[in-house]
């Protein structure tokens, strides 16, 4: 039954999306995607155990329709690891349904689902082809989602959000303002997983920023509730400090390019309730890339990522990467990846895993 | 300059012919953008431009929406645009492509020939464009002027 609803909603979203609808109808529809394909090989250096696969990384399909020329309407359905609901592969989801309306350059604002601005890597981080990254950096790579938890370093929904610059001379002053659910829309047991934020608090974030033609730097902040209630069962502790923990995410971001260099390097620190007697689940991100262009079309780059989460008593983990990459673009639309990675991840908790691997791909990158 | 300083029967009928053939390869070398005549802006400065052209602003102060229009492919007069702009053209289809994705916007059209941006910016309320200089015609207004060999 699942799987003649998708195929349903995929028909109609090509059939009513397609060009030839909308000429037939008048309609100003626009359909556009992009898709990432990928090989990667990866070998752990201690085990000796080598992986190989081919996937479809992520595929996004947009629709969007100017509804007036202050208002628009996007949707972003996204699909990852080459989905299958019939193999029960990958993930299908929809990951923005908004309408904007741009007031001035001042004032815009967003209304519905979307991916609220934080930092500089945020927003855009699963729109593939503009990063030359195949996998993306820790806290941003959604196939990280098992081993790191990648949602509590970047606020990953909001609803509401207002943004737009102030020009100040050359330099523009960027400010960002969003609300959103709180982190808890799955903890309650009763109802299962419905999507529905069953706490009576919200994620409120923003980001203010300067932006000059050939630098960008901002800070971001979030400040939401988290509910650890679970672990205050596992230490047999009363829920009361656990129900409604605060939780603040403070982010730095700092961008520039300099004729063929172009660097790009972002910090985030999250908090939770530094003075809890027991729980101690603060953690830290950090990545660096420096780029050069070697013509219009090459595009080499190295880069740096750390990421700490503590998770005390139970433990805590480090994640250390260094990687280096090649991007070639073949025409406007079709990019060429190559990435090589070695990936340190150390524990202190016992059941969790350490690795140690090296890690190749190469991908495709297309719009349509 | 020998030939223009001496007075000879011919010097009525070079100096003409001098300075025709220097204002034609002035205008040669020239990039000029151009604006539909009814844009309330005489000038642009290099921000503004870049402002325009990346699309973070999309109206006149009249309020009237800017219509962008590039030229398509590569050449010398789109290099030497993109030059004053301070961005190769990799980067503004970066920037282009990031606004489409986030759904901010579309990359401004592109026209084969600079003949066909004269006439598309001189048709549509709004317009810019660039151009040789010597393709403008007195149904557009020319907001800045760049000598090529000064890019």
């Amino acid at each position: 039954m699942i799987r003649f609803k998708t195929a349903i909603f995929i028909a109609a979203l090509v059939i009513y999306g397609s060009p030839a609808w909308s000429q037939t109808t008048d309609s100003n529809i626009k359909t556009f995607g992009y898709f990432q394909i990928s090989f990667n090989h990866q070998k752990d250096i201690q085990t000796r155990n080598e992986v190989n696969s081919f996937q479809v990384q992520q595929l996004n399909l947009f629709l969007q329709k100017n509804l007036t020329s202050k208002w628009t309407a996007f949707v972003n359905f996204e699909f990852l690891n080459s989905y299958s609901s019939f193999r029960n592969w990958g993930a299908h989801s929809i990951e923005e349904a908004w309408v904007g309306y741009r007031g001035s350059n001042q004032f815009k604002l967003k209304l519905g689902l979307q991916v609220p601005t934080f930092n500089n890597l945020n927003e855009i981080k699963n729109r593939t082809p503009l990063l030359p990254y195949i996998i993306r950096p820790l806290v941003y790579e959604s196939s990280f989602n098992e081993i790191i938890a990648i949602d509590e370093f970047v606020p990953a929904r909001a609803f509401v959000q207002t943004y737009g610059f102030i020009p100040w001379g050359d330099t523009k002053i960027d400010h960002a303002f969003f609300i959103g659910n709180s982190p808890n829309i799955n903890s309650d047991r009763r109802r299962g997983q419905t999507g529905t934020d069953t706490s009576d608090t919200f994620l409120f974030g923003g980001r203010l920023g300067l932006r000059l033609p050939n630098l960008k730097a901002g800070v971001s902040v979030t400040f939401d509730n988290q509910d650890f209630s679970d672990v205050a069962d596992s230490l047999n502790y009363p829920r009361a400090r656990f129900r409604r923990m605060p939780r603040i995410r403070l982010g730095g971001d700092f961008s520039f390019n300099a004729g063929r260099f172009s660097g790009e390097a972002e910090i985030i620190r999250v908090t939770y309730d530094d003075d809890h007697p027991v729980f101690n689940g603060d953690k830290e991100f950090f990545y660096g890339t420096l780029g050069y262009s070697i013509s219009e079309k090459l595009f080499l780059y190295g880069s740096y990522w750390a990421a700490g989460e503590k998770f005390l008593p139970f433990g805590d983990r480090d994640f250390n990467v260094e990687t280096a990459g090649i991007s070639f673009a073949l025409f406007d639309s079709l990019v060429l990846k190559a990435q090589y990675a070695r990936a340190e991840i150390s524990a202190t908790q016992p059941d969790r895993e350490e690795l140690d691997l090296n890690y190749y791909a190469l991908a495709l990158s297309a719009v349509f | 300059m020998a030939i223009i300083a001496t007075h000879s029967p011919m010097k009525t009928l070079l100096i003409p012919l001098l300075l025709i053939t220097a204002g034609a390869t002035d205008a040669h070398s020239q990039v000029a953008v151009i604006a539909h005549k009814a844009v309330q802006a005489d000038t642009l400065t290099q921000a503004q431009l870049l402002d325009y052209f990346t699309g973070d602003i999309k109206s006149w102060s009249d309020k009237t929406p800017v219509v962008v229009l590039d030229l398509k492919g590569q050449g010398e007069i789109k290099d030497s645009f993109y030059k004053l702009l301070g961005l190769t053209s990799s980067r503004m289809k970066s920037i282009w492509l990031k606004k489409l994705l986030l759904g901010e916007g579309e990359a401004p059209e592109a026209l084969k020939s600079e003949e066909e941006v004269v006439k598309k910016v001189a048709s549509t309320p709004g317009a810019i464009g660039y151009v040789s200089r010597s393709k403008v015609n007195g149904d557009v207004k020319i907001l800045r002027i760049v000598e090529k060999e000064k890019l």
